[in-house]
């Protein structure tokens, strides 16, 4: 056969399956998005999150946000087309904004932070005693207005302990002024907490081992 | 700046004072320490003395690059990063000083 001929025909083969590779990476998942937590997923439907972590994650069309391995905290967004603005958003924080490691001090310390870049104006917080990992914790719920765009947010955070440090579960929910909030993103929240445990003692933990 | 606030009772824990400076005037630092809430040292450094020393005056640029620097007891520079501070690698020294101060 003449060598040019032999080459082309090897090549081809090759070509097409290059191809076929090429189109499966390209696959969609069934429901047409691909969930990134495939992998992580335990038996139980639990996901295991860098050995630190194990929780219950949303339901679609809940997202998965945020990716940020430094400090692990974890976030889920949810958006809708209902009105604008129209979302939620989830997360669990192992450095909460404030400095106390007392709850009621915390989250005094917290709202003067948070969501501060979007110039929102929190009315004071619903406080109330609840149990987080077995242990007290403190459940702060308000609502914030943006007064310029007449945007509102409510707010659901549960403070809870990990050690002595101070770790806290955040929800936020964004609606335009006259739009009512949604409370089946809540309790999606709600079961999130719920789920959430840690699968090792946390970096502060072991640094200072809790005495005998 | 809040994460060493946060932290302020581990270094206490582990013998370790921190102390932040700036080419702020003191004025504009301590409406800011304020505002958030910061109770440990911010020192006023217009010249940019300090920054010469330390490595963090870059030519042409008004203020401090960020780096984060541990001094022993005995004065000698232990460590220092450029950017923001690995509070997990800082903590980590801090006990392995702590620990060699204490043997001494």
């Amino acid at each position: 056969m003449n060598p040019a001929l032999s080459r082309r025909f090897t090549f081809r083969p090759l070509i097409a399956v290059y191809a076929v590779l090429l189109l499966a990476s390209c696959a969609p998942a069934a429901n047409g998005v691909a969930d990134p937590l495939t992998n992580l997923r335990q038996a139980d439907g639990t996901v295991a999150w860098q050995q630190e972590y194990r929780f219950e994650p949303p339901p679609a069309p809940w997202q998965l946000i945020d990716l940020d391995e430094d400090d692990y905290s974890i976030a889920f967004m949810k958006i809708c087309s209902d009105s604008y603005p129209c979302q939620s958003t989830l997360a669990y924080a192992e450095e909460p904004f404030g400095y106390s490691l007392d709850f009621e001090e915390r989250q005094a310390e917290f709202f003067r932070r948070f969501l501060w870049a979007s110039r929102v104006v929190f009315e004071p917080p619903k406080l109330s005693k609840v149990k987080v990992f077995g242990q007290d914790g403190l459940e702060a719920v308000t609502v914030g207005t943006e007064p310029v765009l007449r945007h509102k947010v409510r707010c659901k955070i549960l403070f809870a302990r990990r050690g002595e440090r101070v770790v806290a579960f955040y929800f936020t929910q964004w609606r335009s002024e006259e739009k009512p909030f949604d409370t089946a993103d809540e309790a999606d929240f709600d079961r999130f907490a719920e789920s959430f445990g840690f699968l090792q003692p946390s970096f502060y933990e072991r640094l200072f081992p809790p005495a005998p | 700046m809040e994460g060493h606030q946060r932290n302020l009772y581990l270094y206490d824990r582990l013998n370790a004072r921190v102390a932040g400076v700036s080419r702020d005037q003191v004025a504009t630092l301590k409406y800011w320490t304020e505002e958030m809430g910061l109770t440990f040292p911010i020192f006023s450094n217009p010249i940019g003395h300090l920054g010469i020393w330390f490595g963090t005056l870059e030519e042409g640029y008004p203020m401090f690059s960020r780096k984060t620097v541990i001094i022993d007891k005995w004065g000698v520079i232990r460590y220092m990063q450029a950017g923001s501070p690995d509070f997990r690698e800082i903590l980590t020294l801090l006990k392995q000083l702590h620990e060699e101060e204490t043997k001494r």
